[in-house]
């Protein structure tokens, strides 16, 4: 074997890897655009003849993806901010101020949800949220998404507090600032980096949730965009082009966020599983 | 001037919200499946203490033991083909220059999915009338497989779908591992004559085994996690071919207002899981010595 081709074997099977990635896409984006069902079976892979445009339209207000979308956007948003701030001001207590017994056992004590596989709590949860009467709010998966990224935000940003040198706040305490305030304008600033990652993951994990979005919520105004899609799915069960149409949608606002964020994304979602 | 770090009500301003959340949706719900698990509630009747015998009914349920059966095919899979692959897969990522970014993002992309549209993204490749497998068979002549209503075929689509979101992830994972590696040792066994295969067999494998010994604990917690694609894809069909013990669960408990029988199998899986994962803890990464370099 020559030199060049012992190089370019490691390329052609990662080639045909990235190949089996892309192909589904490919395949989708293309059907989204075909017209008729046909169509797609005839040439799968091929160019549609005429783009059909409108199926976007259509898929956007006739099917509600848009509601979906929106339902989606402004749950996993405010969830995972929501999540971030309480994760950033419990781990500010445990890791920085004075009170090193109750905060150690603190920390233990939140660590324990790490060790709970997250469908073991499902029939729980579900029997509490319609106790508390929230069942088919979006308070029903506002709370739970919020408390399951606890864990995980905490153990991560009071690692990323840790770090933060005494001196810091020392000086700040000399120069007369209360404790709301150095947490607030010393400590927080200095904690960005960790916040962004734990929001990352928190805002993916929420975004992509199916198990309780799809069993909590019944009404189709409240659906998020995981949940709809199937119900979608199984009412457009025939026009292929339109499913594939709706798969665009949700796929591609995570593949741009992903082509800007890739390094922190990877960071953070691989972080998490090792540590946990 | 330490007691700005001492205020107790600050103190538990920031903490208790914390707390108090975490307490309601994951320990309090902890508790309540151990309590339901002992009983026969079903959402209307009173509750009434049974013992053990949903746990003994659960092990005696022939369509729960299927599921348990799917779940160690499912964990057998992702051990024995998916991590040996995901070594190879990021070994040679690691020995390319050119394109190692490229390779990375791209295998890594299909994790951060929702899984619910891969199930029906997948769903579509494999649809017998328009997808693209069969449309690729129907080609070459062969007849139309129905990937997710044969029996035979529906497990095998779901494990190759779930491979294929999660592989890339693992993948990273090890990367990031052997990128870690000090080049040097490398280079020595390079000038000592040591061909690609073999520094990659025997220094680079050896060096990374922590990482593959986590990569398999979480391949062990991940397929026990393995739900929404089940549900998504076949929804536990055909005829239970499918049925995870996650999915069997939460059919039982909310087709059938089943709650303790399901809470008793939510407890089962913990504690599967549990045993699971300390008895790998114990029987193999205790006996490994630590790798230092």
């Amino acid at each position: 074997m020559t030199i060049s081709l012992r190089k370019s074997v490691p390329h052609i099977v990662m080639l045909v890897y990235v190949v089996i990635i892309l192909a589904p896409f490919l395949f989708i984006l293309f059907s989204s655009f075909k017209s008729s069902n046909t169509e797609i079976a005839a040439h799968p892979f091929g160019l549609p003849k005429h783009w059909a445009f409108d199926n976007y339209k259509e898929a956007w207000v006739k099917a509600k993806i848009n509601v979906y979308f929106f339902n989606s956007l402004y749950l996993a948003v405010s969830s995972a901010v929501v999540g971030v701030l309480m994760a950033a001001a419990t781990s500010f207590a445990l890791s920085r101020m004075r009170f090193k017994r109750t905060s150690a056992w603190i920390y233990q004590f939140v660590l324990i949800g790490m060790l709970i596989p997250g469908n073991v709590l499902f029939i729980a949860q579900y029997l509490l949220v319609s106790d508390l009467h929230i069942l088919n709010t979006h308070w029903s998966l506002f709370l739970p998404y919020t408390a399951g990224a606890l864990p995980f935000s905490v153990l991560l940003i009071v690692a990323f507090m840790r770090a933060i040198p005494n001196e810091l706040e020392e000086a700040a305490i000399v120069d007369g600032m209360g404790v709301m305030r150095m947490f607030a304008q010393v400590i927080l600033p200095l904690t960005v980096p960790a916040l962004v990652t734990v929001f990352i993951v928190n805002f993916l994990g929420n975004w992509n949730e199916y198990l309780l979005s799809f069993f909590f919520i019944s009404k189709d105004a409240l659906r998020t965009l995981p949940t709809g899609m199937v119900q979608f799915r199984d009412a457009f069960q025939m026009n292929y082009a339109l499913v594939c149409t709706g798969i665009v949608f949700s796929v591609v606002p995570v593949l741009i966020i992903y082509m800007f964020l890739q390094r922190k994304i990877i960071e953070g979602l691989t972080a998490g599983s090792v540590k946990g | 001037m330490k007691t700005t770090l001492k205020n107790p009500y600050i103190y538990l301003l920031f903490v208790l919200p914390t707390i108090a959340l975490y307490f309601l949706f994951f320990i309090y719900p902890m508790i309540t499946s151990f309590y339901y698990g002992f009983t026969d509630y079903n959402g209307l009747d009173a509750k009434n203490f049974i013992g053990f015998d949903n746990f003994a009914n659960a092990f005696k349920d022939p369509d729960f033991r299927n599921s348990i059966l799917n779940n160690v095919y499912i964990l057998l899979f992702s051990c024995c083909v998916q991590v040996p692959l995901i070594v190879v897969f990021s070994l040679l990522i690691s020995h390319v220059k050119r394109f190692q970014g490229f390779y990375k993002t791209t295998v890594f992309m299909p994790s951060i999915l929702s899984t619910s549209v891969i199930g029906i993204l997948w769903g579509y490749i494999y649809d017998p009338d328009v997808g693209l497998i069969d449309s690729i068979l129907k080609s070459f002549g062969i007849e139309p497989i129905y990937f997710l209503a044969d029996t035979k075929w529906a497990l095998w689509s779901i494990l190759i779908t779930n491979a294929w979101q999660w592989m890339g992830f693992y993948i990273v994972l090890i990367l990031a591992a052997i990128l870690a590696i000090p080049k040097d040792i490398d280079e020595a066994a390079m000038i000592d004559g040591a061909t690609g295969v073999q520094r990659a067999w025997y220094l680079t494998v050896p060096l990374i085994k922590p990482i593959i010994n986590v990569v398999i604990m979480l391949s062990i917690a991940g397929a026990l996690r393995v739900v929404d694609i089940v549900l998504v894809m076949t929804g536990g069909g055909p005829a239970g071919a499918t049925d995870v013990m996650a999915s069997y669960m939460v059919n039982k408990a909310i087709k059938y207002g089943d709650y303790g029988y399901g809470s008793a199998l939510s407890i089962i899986i913990f504690a599967i899981a549990l045993v699971l994962t300390a008895l790998y803890q114990i029987l193999i990464v205790r006996r490994q010595e630590k790798v230092e370099y």
